[in-house]
């Protein structure tokens, strides 16, 4: 039976972190810095290098006596429900250090007790891809698991959900504790089961979807102590009490920045569908209508802001329209929204770089880092206008009955931290919205990447041409490469440019996701050639082949530097993974999207004119230019993901009478 | 936000289904303001407002328990298509009535949110508290229930017979005013000496008690609810105040504005009243408070209540006149309009106003009144600082913040961060470092001719005093005033008939002497001696009196212009001898004898030799040019001449003491001009003026720091 005290704790979440504004910001931010300071570092290491000075003592241990160790453990730890005594967490990983050893084969290295260390101390560990981050989770997770707190797992996709609980699970067995797992199209009755464990492995969008449909169920009243109250008073029951997670306490995210960052403001939707017809032929006709407006004529574009602005023509225009139809058109301001919006879809959202096409569906893909996000949709409106574009069936839009951010949702969790391979470009965001300081793992073994320096062009062509001519030298040499790109098109156009040559490659593309194992597979054998988009495997390594490792290992070439370093990171982190070689370089143009968004009209200038002469100071001069560019769009990011949150901070306040009110 | 909002909004599922209405209880009233409706709703029991445009009445009165927010919505939409709001409007107008407290919702109020909102709310008003110290608000009790039972008393007097009593009795006391102004005048400079500063203080407790008690009854009057009085701290003086916001919801405008005045009128009617209590009484205390009631009322008023620049009653009555409510906040939101769309260049701003006519009005407002705000509220912190310089300091330094840095800040961070600006902001930066750097660089570096001014007379520089050498009466002026003599000429006759007679007198003694003398030449040669001296002193006699007789004709002693103003007021009078009665000027050269307060000679002395020119008042196109000035190095408080001093009309305050009025009150220093020869123009002797001395040139933002310093160190020796 389920004590009502037990439901309280099903229901109970952590009140998100004040989000701070003005001098408060600034003093917050320094607060940030101070926890991600250098010497933090130095104290996980001392403490892992104590552990591994203990290593030995735990080597003696029979497996009897080992377990009975544990289990000690595990009951200390299951009083005091918490994880941060030192002394106690020192001799946790080092027996679960010998655990591992003895039920996984795996030996935890230094670095990974100090990742474990890092996540158990709620830090985003930055730890390089193929640094055995699997393990680490497993090992931080154990302790929280002996809590018997919820602790979550969260992971990229389904598939690896199960392949590491799987993978992990003789050890939480060795060590006494339950796991489990859940993913998509589970029955409510395995979830709830999955989510019974003490470390469960899921996806973000899983715990997501789970949390909502149990709001869903609190019904009006969510605040778990006026249900205890209203419970223990035996007043009417507020919904059904049967939630499907054990309350939310500790989160591990793998991947961090891609779940926190990265996707932080796609909502995830519950929804009904619910036909609007009237929305349906709206768009339809907008889009018809706009057939006859003329750019620069109607209207104008602006780029970096992504707008449509009217000319007095077009706005004459507009008018006439207004006159011609009925209904939702004879509101000038109606009608100038719809067609400003199918004149957006026009413009701005182009085939294969903001969106790919799957089973007659819009799936739009991620401008940061080139990935499909099959769950996102545009706002009301655009994204209609978009399929009225492509001629597909209007969708219908969806009815939301619950709608949250990944962003809002991982503010609920009491101990959040995180591993991923890049992280340190956004640490000032993670401190802000999660309250998540960054702490940057060093590597077991050092990390021989040959990092050459970028090759500039002035013009894409000459970029391209450049490309096409590296690939195949370095195809010469046996080397394989691994080359990204930005979006879908181009890497359809460097496919193309190959072809011509003769050269053999595989793509890798949003739209070409089903070979992806398979491709990812064979990119790291002698001599072979892979275009990726910036999608290629999150959480699957490019394992070098026989032999490759003479040649150099692999060559990475990114053809455009991406809106955030992070990304461009993630790419060039796909060679010289645990301590094998590896190279990479990257061919900018001064035609980049990146600087032509970002970069003022004279700093533009000066780039050519000095791209032109040809001076020494220019391929300099245009890195400079670059980060600054970065920087400036990554910021820009930033600042639009705040803007989201709070106005969902804002309206949950405004909203409370329609019940929730969390934030 | 956005400058139109989505229809759809991607949070409307949260309100879609919701049976959520407006509170019951909630008063709505129907009000006009520019030919526009609006609605207003009130909230009894917290006394809030909310202003709605019709439309969105439409919607929000369309709800209720049996449908939910959606079917509200889709009915507007087909009723309304034109008008009817988007989605996320929905949403921001249900966020802030529920804010507002206005909304009923079948979910039970989140407690814990309640209360944050409480503190939040208790915290704004304690912060408004302390950024107001001028006006710092304490309330006390809910006088609504007196106020109700006690209406009925003086109900009638708030009607039409009131407003005729109110009338005569204002009229009858203007007459006494006007009668008795310079006694009222007179009185008014010992109102601020420190044995009348309590009676001051109970002047304007009671005036202004009555005041509040009077927006209190009108408002009560019709209808509106007056729940808050308390004590009110206007620049550290505990005064009483009373909240009538209720008023605000009043349909009729003239109501609202009566309400707003209700305060101003019993104000005058008390004071009408006083002044007849003054006119009547012998100066004692019921005369002096009377007096500082007087004062109170009239000073206040005008400084304050009637003034719309400050906010006050006339602020609120203006706003109601000219139907624009917030005028403040719109004549602020214009000029910051103006400034964005004109100099940071951003073009899809909402206009703050359509009419042309009222965008002149609000630009002219929003200047007026900062102006007026800073002028009047230094004036308070000299005043306060004057008296009590902690205090002073205090109040400045809470003033600087409110008003200065606290802005600033403002400022800079909508410079940095505002999301409005994004587009816009190299311009905006550049064109606001522009702009403050120009006018830095033009105050500090462009130099402006420095001038002062002072009072000073105009004087020959050779001028002979013509005295009457023999008494007489003042027979005939001979030579008019002004008019050039030459030496010798007479100027006035004199008449003394006495000196005829004393000649006869003298002529017989000196026959009788000669008689005698001759008799003793025969008889007795002894007395020969004697006698001879007393006809010398006969014959002096009768000389010196015929000398004297000679002098009644006064004459010129030299060549020059003859000045006697004031001779005609003596004609036919006994002037003694001695008495000057003009005198005589060289009109080839004259100079400017000029007084220099403390304050300003010390530039003399610093710069290099200024340049001066001198004016006189009556011609004042022409400038009378100046050659060498020469400053008398050393304090003076004999004025030159009589007229430069308060006592005769002019500008240098001087000593009660001297009946002359020559002693000036504060020392200063005398500058004499020489006025060059080629002046082209007639010169009167004895004419004050003002010379201008230009003394270089100079930025201006020195000379205000220096400026500023003085101040500081005369005032309170910092």
């Amino acid at each position: 039976m389920i004590t009502p005290s037990r439901k309280y704790a099903h229901a109970r979440y952590r009140k998100p972190p004040k989000l701070h504004k003005g001098l408060d910001a600034r003093l917050n931010a320094l607060h940030g810095l101070y926890r991600r300071r250098p010497q933090l570092l130095r104290k996980i290491r001392e403490q892992a290098e104590t552990i591994d000075r203990e290593a030995d003592d735990w080597h003696k241990f029979k497996d009897s006596q080992l377990r009975n160790r544990l289990f000690e453990l595990r009951d200390r730890f299951r009083r005091t429900r918490e994880t941060d005594d030192d002394e106690l967490v020192n001799a946790a990983l080092g027996a679960l250090r010998e655990a591992a050893h003895r039920k996984l084969g795996l030996r935890p290295y230094n670095v990974q007790l100090m990742g474990a260390l890092a996540l158990n101390g709620g830090f985003l560990a930055e730890m390089a891809t193929g640094e055995g981050k699997t393990l680490t989770a497993g090992l931080a997770a154990v302790l929280n698991g002996w809590t018997n707190r919820p602790c979550h797992i969260i992971t990229v996709n389904d598939y690896l959900v199960e392949r590491d609980c799987k993978w992990m699970s003789p050890l939480y067995d060795y060590c006494g504790i339950t796991s489990s797992f859940v993913t998509g199209g589970m029955e409510p009755q395995r979830r709830q089961e999955g989510y019974a464990a003490d470390v469960t492995y899921t996806t973000a969008k899983e715990v997501l979807a789970d949390f909502l449909r149990d709001r869903l169920q609190a019904g009006l009243i969510q605040d778990p102590s006026r249900r205890l109250i209203r419970h223990l008073l035996g007043a009417n029951r507020p919904g059904r009490d049967e939630f499907i997670l054990r309350g939310l306490h500790t989160a591990i995210v793998d991947e961090a920045d891609s779940v926190l960052i990265d996707e932080a403001v796609t909502p995830l939707i519950i929804s009904s569908q619910r036909a609007n017809q009237a929305l349906t032929d709206a768009s339809n006709l907008a889009t018809e209508i706009s057939g006859g407006f003329q750019i620069d004529i109607h209207y104008r574009l602006n780029i970096r802001y992504r707008e449509v602005e009217f000319t007095k023509a077009g706005l004459e225009m507009i008018d006439e329209v207004c006159q011609k139809f009925h209904g939702l058109w004879r509101n000038p301001q109606r009608c100038e929204e719809l067609i400003r919006q199918s004149l957006l879809a026009r413009e701005f959202y182009k085939l294969g770089k903001q969106y790919i096409v799957e089973d007659e569906k819009i799936v739009i893909v991620d401008e940061f880092t080139g990935r499909p996000m099959p769950m996102r949709s545009w706002q009301q409106g655009i994204h209609q206008a978009v399929e009225a574009k492509e001629e597909l069936e209007i969708s219908d839009p969806t009815e939301t009955v619950a709608r949250r951010s990944f962003q809002r949702f991982f503010r609920y969790f009491h101990k959040l931290s995180g591993m991923t391979g890049t992280a340190r470009e956004a640490s000032a965001e993670l401190w802000q919205i999660y309250n998540l300081p960054v702490v940057t793992i060093p590597t077991n073994r050092p990390c021989i990447r040959e990092e050459k320096p970028d090759r500039v062009f002035l013009s894409a062509d000459a970029k391209w041409k450049a490309v096409v001519e590296e690939v195949q030298r370095v195809h010469a040499t046996g080397q394989p490469v691994l080359v990204g790109t930005r979006s879908v098109v181009a890497s359809e156009k460097l496919a193309s440019m190959l072809a011509e040559k003769d050269l053999r490659y595989n793509v890798l593309n949003a739209s070409r996701l089903r070979k992806e194992a398979e491709i990812i597979a064979e990119a790291g054998r002698e001599g072979c050639i892979t275009i990726a988009t910036n999608m290629a495997g999150r959480g699957t390594d490019i394992k070098l082949g026989v032999g490759v490792a003479d040649f150099g290992g692999l060559h990475v070439i990114a053809t455009e530097r991406h809106e955030s370093g992070r990304i461009d990171r993630q790419l060039f982190g796909r060679c010289a993974r645990q301590g094998d070689p590896g190279s990479c370089q990257a061919f900018v143009s001064a035609d980049d999207e990146i600087i032509k968004k970002y970069l003022s009209e004279p700093e533009k200038k000066m780039l050519r004119t000095a791209l032109v002469s040809r001076r020494p100071g220019a391929a300099k001069l245009f890195a400079a230019a670059l980060v600054r560019a970065q920087r400036k769009s990554e910021r820009t990011a930033a600042k639009q993901r705040r803007a989201v949150l709070r106005k969902d901070v804002w309206l949950e306040q405004s909203l409370s009478f329609a019940g929730g009110g969390e934030d | 936000m956005a400058k139109s909002s989505p229809t759809f909004s991607e949070s409307w599922y949260r309100v879609a289904d919701q049976n959520i209405r407006l509170r019951t209880g909630i008063k709505v009233r129907r009000q006009n303001f520019r030919g526009e409706r609006w609605f207003v709703l009130e909230n009894p029991f917290s006394n809030q407002f909310f202003r709605l445009r019709p439309a969105a009445y439409e919607f929000v009165s369309r709800l209720s328990r049996n449908r939910t927010v959606e079917e509200v919505w889709k009915e507007c939409l087909e009723v309304f298509p034109e008008e009817s709001a988007g989605q996320e409007e929905v949403i921001r107008l249900l966020a802030q009535l529920y804010h507002s407290n206005l909304l009923e919702y079948d979910v039970a109020n989140d407690a814990q949110q309640l209360f944050e909102r409480y503190k939040k709310r208790r915290h704004k008003e304690v912060k408004a508290r302390f950024t107001n110290i001028m006006f710092m608000r304490f309330p006390l009790f809910n006088p609504d229930r007196f106020l109700v039972n006690s209406l009925p008393f003086v109900g009638k007097l708030l009607g039409r017979a009131g407003a005729v009593i109110w009338i005569l009795v204002v009229v009858a006391a203007l007459k006494l005013v006007i009668e008795n102004w310079d006694a009222l005048l007179n009185q008014s400079q010992s109102v601020l000496s420190p044995q009348n500063l309590l009676l001051l203080y109970a002047g304007l407790a009671i005036i202004k008690t009555l005041h509040e008690f009077g927006h209190a009854y009108f408002c009560r009057k019709f209808g509106g609810e007056v729940h808050v009085m308390g004590i009110m701290l206007l620049i550290f003086t505990p005064i009483p105040y009373m909240d009538a916001t209720s008023s605000w919801g009043f349909r009729s405008k003239w109501k609202r504005i009566l309400v707003g005045a209700a305060g101003m009128i019993v104000e005058i009617f008390v004071a009408a009243i006083a002044v007849f209590v003054w006119a009547k009484t012998a100066p004692g205390t019921v005369h002096n408070l009377a007096y500082n009631m007087i004062f109170v009322a009239s000073v206040s008023t005008v400084l304050f209540n009637a003034n719309p620049l400050l906010r006050f009653d006339g602020y609120y009555i203006l706003s109601d006149l000219l139907e624009i409510p917030n005028l403040h906040q719109r004549a602020a939101n214009q000029l910051k309009y103006f400034f964005k769309r004109h100099v940071y260049g951003l073009k899809d701003l909402r206009r703050p106003t359509d009419s042309r006519k009222q965008a002149f009005w609000l630009t002219f407002f929003g200047i007026a009144s900062n102006i007026y705000r800073i002028i009047v509220f230094s004036g308070i912190i000299l005043f306060v600082a004057d008296r009590f310089l902690l205090l002073g300091i205090i109040m400045a330094l809470v003033c600087l913040t409110g008003w200065i840095v606290v802005p600033l800040c403002k400022f800079i961070n909508y410079l940095a961060a505002s999301p409005e600006l994004d587009r816009h902001r190299t311009r905006a930066v550049a064109s606001t470092a522009i702009l403050l750097g120009g006018i830095f660089c033009f105050l500090q570096f462009v130099p402006f001719p420095r001038h002062f001014r002072a009072p000073g007379i105009l004087q020959a520089r050779e001028r002979t005093q013509i005295a009457v050498k023999a008494p007489g009466l003042l027979d005939e002026i001979l030579t008019a005033n002004g008019s050039r003599v030459t030496e010798g000429q007479a100027l006035v006759q004199l008449g003394n008939d006495e000196l005829g007679l004393e000649l006869t007198a003298a002529e017989a003694q000196q026959e009788e002497i000669k008689a005698r003398l001759l008799q003793a030449m025969k008889m007795e040669t002894a007395n020969l001696k004697p006698l001879q001296s007393m006809l010398q002193a006969a014959d002096d006699r009768v000389s010196k009196t015929l000398e004297d007789i000679e002098h009644l004709t006064v004459r010129a002693r030299q060549d020059g212009i003859w000045i006697a103003p004031s001779l005609p007021d003596a004609e036919g009078r006994w002037l003694a001898r001695g008495a000057a009665i003009g005198m005589i000027i060289d009109p080839s050269e004259f100079e400017f004898t000029a007084t220099v307060v403390q304050d300003d000679v010390d530039r003399l002395f610093t710069d290099k030799i200024p340049k001066a020119e001198v004016r006189i008042p009556g011609q004042a196109g022409e400038v009378i040019p100046i050659g060498a000035l020469n400053i008398i190095p050393a304090e003076q408080r004999l004025l030159p001449s009589p007229v430069l001093g308060w006592s005769g009309g002019g500008e240098i305050q001087t000593d009660m003491r001297d009946p002359e009025g020559r002693t000036a009150a504060q020392p200063f220093f005398e500058v004499r001009a020489e006025v060059l020869e080629d002046a082209g123009q007639q010169l009167f002797h004895g004419r004050s003026g003002k010379i201008r001395f230009r003394i270089g040139s100079q930025p201006l933002l020195p000379r205000w720091i220096r400026r500023l310093r003085q101040l500081l160190q005369k005032r309170y020796q910092l």
